[in-house]
């Protein structure tokens, strides 16, 4: 038997043993990936990994179990092992799904350079060319940490409503952490890109570029950066910043599932409540949007783990708490329909609400326009520690690479700005939305056991007004 | 499966790689996860997987095998892959076999196990007779089987079987607590015991208010503790270091923390971390990281540690070493002694979300979760909500005055990773921050 013909045949067989609803989702990921730390390439990894995960709804309760021995007989076994969890739970409120039509489709992201198609040699070299400029720079650097990773993803999905759906999705990943020292003084940076698509990625990027800069800009803070200023002032956010309190902030806050207290043990809980659609949060120029169909984004997909068509869902909207994000399963118990928001990692776990790629919508602000109606702040452009609470209310970015504005000039690099706020008060004090919209990837962490997702996370930069900063 | 990983590695030499590592592992876990104190969802895996570590003229790869009808197929490509890559030069062989291994500490009833339903039940049923309202985490019998083969002699097998119960529970949005119950015996798992502590202190944290900003003399409760451990264990990794990734770089020989610490990584020790052998096949064994208070090694493979001019650790990770569990020694404090203690501070029990400004100086934030009680001359007086510890790791360590004689295993989602056996202790002086609104 053929894989997808597993996949049929785990959905076939387990309607005949008295689901309510089945599903099954065969992966294949195809996975390349190196680190060079300090020079020295450790290893190169080549990984392939196969499997189906079978979910079953069975009197009411759900049952999940995945293989990656790809025979019929262990197909059956696995089948077997979800019903028989799934009509075992002592569940007193039955789980419903809300519906959604049968999908059949064949989706594919567009790779202009196939990505096994370029040496891995070349990959070596491209991350290589980086570290030799790098070094060339003369900075006193105690540690250089790069990593690189593709991976291509071939998934057929099916279910008993007699949705069959397949799909490839190549990404590329490359991250980069650095460490500056000056005498004792310290300055660390990284920088995550993400892309769903081909080797065109590293063009695209001008890693080599960014990166120098980054570190030009790390060592001029260890140079003539001053302590920043404490009190209320304006902040202008970065397109990095802008993407990090949206992903904190808006996407996770909105997850159905979160919001409904399925996660509430792991990743917590949220100040927004089922009732807190139409809750002001932020200012009226504040729109913050996820949307897994942003081309080339690293959560690029058009259907979600459960069959579902993909959309623009907008979260906090003119300011105001406008959506969640939904699977099947808490639609139902909203009284709604899915906005196409499932995934899981892989073939091994069940497809939880996730974040695709988040980020505050643009406007028309230019950075010049924002920073000369400045008297006095600061221009945060990036940031390293970040933390917010589970119920995400209490937020924390500080700064890594910063700037005095004074008199709507921008002045010498500030270090470890604080901006510790409530997402009411952050999202409140923006003032001002710009055009220059910039993706960062991120691996979402969620669930247990964890499945670490690639997210994109973004936005233009943003202007805060007379915020508490430190 | 044996056999695969001796094929594995068969293969390898025979296609040219002077080391070979190959560990099959099964993995036949199951677990049930519990919201809104029902079960939401019951998950099972049926998996093996060959992970393949080799060398060739010290080029290096890692990958894996899945279909083991096509070893030799895909072992010849990862040989491939190497030919065409690098040599790296911080690469020093593996550890020479043969070794022999401690017993295992296997409790077959653990492996019969099917069911956690009644387990989940009665860690609820805890919660909730103490008073909360809501319940939700999950249960999980972990069940692997692992068989290493490497072409420098070792040989090994371990069946790992644990028993793990992890609920948070809520009187409201802002009054929870959490409890966990780990276990490697049936007859010492205590789920119900783990939902009491999780009700227990979600009821006491009824009504918070907002947190004052400050210094604070703390006692953090094992499950924050244990994440405070997880920072040293894993940041004192030699790749860790040399990658900037520690606040242990040029540390060794000197004080990170107060005279009261010791903390061991101990693999072979009765945890739900224990392990027989390393990923080059050392037998795990007890190594002090810290010692009364000095940094005695970081942890070790066969390469790192010839790059500190040491021997291994026995903490392979093939390409960064790892802890396999943390222990920290108890002190001589009773609890009530340690709150005794506090004239005007606080008590911690859990924390998320730690992250750094710089993992070479240390500073850095982590968010406390779940009750968070103010203490004062040794009393609880009110409840606080929204604040956050922000201080340097290093510098926190040497604040320790006091741990408790009894200790507790803990380990919990994201914060504390590696096993850990940590008592209750007393930090003086831990920086507290909060949000403006």
């Amino acid at each position: 038997m053929s894989d997808p013909d597993l996949v049929d045949y785990a959905v076939e067989y387990a309607q005949s043993k008295g689901a309510a609803y089945a599903e099954a989702r065969y992966e294949h990921q195809v996975e390349e990936s190196f680190t060079l730390k300090n020079g020295v390439l450790d290893a190169l990894g080549l990984t392939e990994d196969a499997g189906i995960g079978v979910r079953v709804l069975a009197n009411g309760s759900l049952g999940f179990a995945a293989t990656n021995f790809l025979t019929k007989g262990e197909i059956k076994a696995v089948v077997d092992s979800a019903l028989r969890s799934a009509k075992g739970a002592k569940r007193k409120d039955p789980i419903v799904f809300a519906p959604e039509p049968a999908v059949v489709s064949n989706w594919s992201v567009p790779e202009s350079r196939k990505l096994a198609n370029v040496p891995v040699e070349d990959k070596v070299e491209e991350v290589q060319h980086i570290d030799r400029e790098l070094v060339d720079l003369n900075y006193k650097m105690p540690a250089r940490f790069f990593a690189l990773n593709t991976i291509r993803i071939t998934k057929y999905f099916a279910n008993s409503e007699g949705s069959k759906i397949r799909s490839y999705s190549p990404r590329v990943r490359f991250w980069y952490f650095l460490t500056l020292m000056k005498d004792s003084d310290v300055e660390q940076c990284y920088r995550n890109y993400g892309w769903a698509g081909g080797w065109e990625a590293l063009k695209e990027w001008r890693t080599l570029d960014k990166t120098l800069e980054e570190a030009r800009t790390a060592w001029n803070a260890l140079d003539h950066g001053t302590k920043s200023p404490e009190g209320r002032m304006d902040l202008v956010a970065g397109p990095q910043v802008a993407g990090i309190a949206s992903h904190e902030s808006c996407g996770h806050p909105t997850e159905a599932d979160r919001v409904l207290g399925r996660e509430a043990s792991q990743a917590g809980k949220s100040f927004i409540s089922p009732e807190s659609v139409g809750m002001k949060v932020g200012s009226p120029v504040v729109n913050v949007v996820d949307d897994p169909t942003v081309e080339h984004a690293i959560a690029f997909y058009l259907y979600d783990d459960e069959g579902v068509r993909a959309r623009r869902r907008y979260l906090y909207k003119d300011g105001i708490v406008n959506e969640f994000l939904q699977n099947r399963e808490t639609a139902a118990v909203l009284g709604t329909k899915s906005n196409g928001a499932a995934r899981a990692t892989n073939y091994d776990r069940e497809a939880i609400v996730r974040m695709a790629n988040t980020f505050v919508e643009p406007k028309d602000w230019s950075v010049e326009e924002m920073i000369e109606d400045v008297k006095h702040g600061i221009y945060m452009k990036s940031f390293m520690e970040w933390n917010i609470d589970d119920k995400r209310y209490n937020g924390k970015y500080v700064g890594r690479e910063a700037y005095l504005i004074e008199n709507g000039e921008v002045k010498g690099p500030v270090r470890k700005t604080v901006v510790e706020l409530t997402t009411p008060a952050f999202w409140s004090a923006v003032d001002a939305v710009g055009k220059d919209l910039e993706f960062e990837a991120g691996w979402c962490g969620k669930s247990d056991p964890g499945q670490p997702l690639d997210a994109a996370m973004g936005g233009p930069t943003i202007r805060l007004r007379n915020v508490s900063l430190r | 499966m044996e056999d695969h990983a001796e094929k594995i590695v068969k293969a390898g030499l025979e296609l040219g790689a002077q080391d070979v590592v190959a560990e099959i592992v099964t993995d036949r876990s199951y677990q049930v996860r519990f919201a809104q104190n029902q079960p939401v969802i019951a998950n099972e895996w049926r998996k093996s997987i060959g992970q393949v570590f080799l060398a060739y003229d010290r080029r290096v790869v890692v990958g894996q095998v899945t279909d083991f009808s096509k070893i030799r197929e895909t072992v010849g490509k990862l040989v491939k892959v190497a030919k065409v890559s690098q040599e790296n030069p911080e690469y020093a062989g593996l550890a020479k076999g043969p070794f022999k291994y401690s017993r295992a500490n296997l409790d077959r009833k653990v492996l019969a196990l099917t069911d956690g339903s009644d387990y989940v039940e009665a860690a609820i049923n805890g919660a909730l007779e103490e008073g909360a309202k809501e319940c939700a985490g999950s249960f999980w019998r972990y069940h692997t089987e692992h068989f290493l083969h490497t072409s420098n002699g070792a040989e090994g097998h371990d069946v790992r079987a644990r028993l793990y119960l992890s609920i948070r529970a809520l009187v409201s949005l802002e009054s929870s607590g959490h409890g966990v119950s780990c276990a490697s015996r049936r007859s010492q798992f205590e789920p119900e015991s783990a939902g009491h502590k999780a009700g227990r202190i979600a009821v006491l944290a009824k009504n918070p208010n907002s947190g004052k900003e400050g210094k604070y003399d703390i006692v953090f409760d094992p499950l924050i503790f244990g994440s405070l451990v997880d920072q040293v264990g894993g940041r004192s990794s030699a790749y860790f270091v040399q990658a900037g990734f520690s606040p242990f770089l040029k540390k060794l020989g000197k004080k990170v923390a107060s005279e009261a610490v010791t903390i061991w990584d101990d693999g072979a020790a009765d945890t739900i971390g224990a392990r027989r052998f390393d990923d080059e096949g050392v037998p795990t064994k007890r190594k002090a990281i810290v010692q009364n208070g000095v940094l005695k090694t970081y942890l070790h493979n066969t390469s790192t540690a010839k790059k500190f001019k040491t021997k291994t650790t026995g903490n392979a990770g093939l390409i960064a070493p790892h802890p396999h569990a943390l222990l920290v020694k108890p002190g001589d404090w009773t609890r009530d002694e340690l709150f005794g203690e506090v004239k005007d501070g606080l008590w911690l029990t859990n924390t998320w979300y730690t992250r750094y400004q710089s993992f070479v100086s240390g500073d850095f934030s982590t968010i406390p979760r779940d009750g968070i009680f103010r203490i004062r001359n040794g009393e609880i007086v009110e409840t606080w909500k929204d604040i956050r510890l922000t201080d340097n790791l290093i510098e926190l360590w040497k604040r320790v005055e006091g741990l408790s004689k009894k200790t507790e295993q803990v380990t919990w989602w994201g914060e504390v990773g590696v096993p850990t056996i940590a008592p209750y202790a007393l930090i003086r002086k831990v920086g507290i921050t909060r949000s403006a609104m």
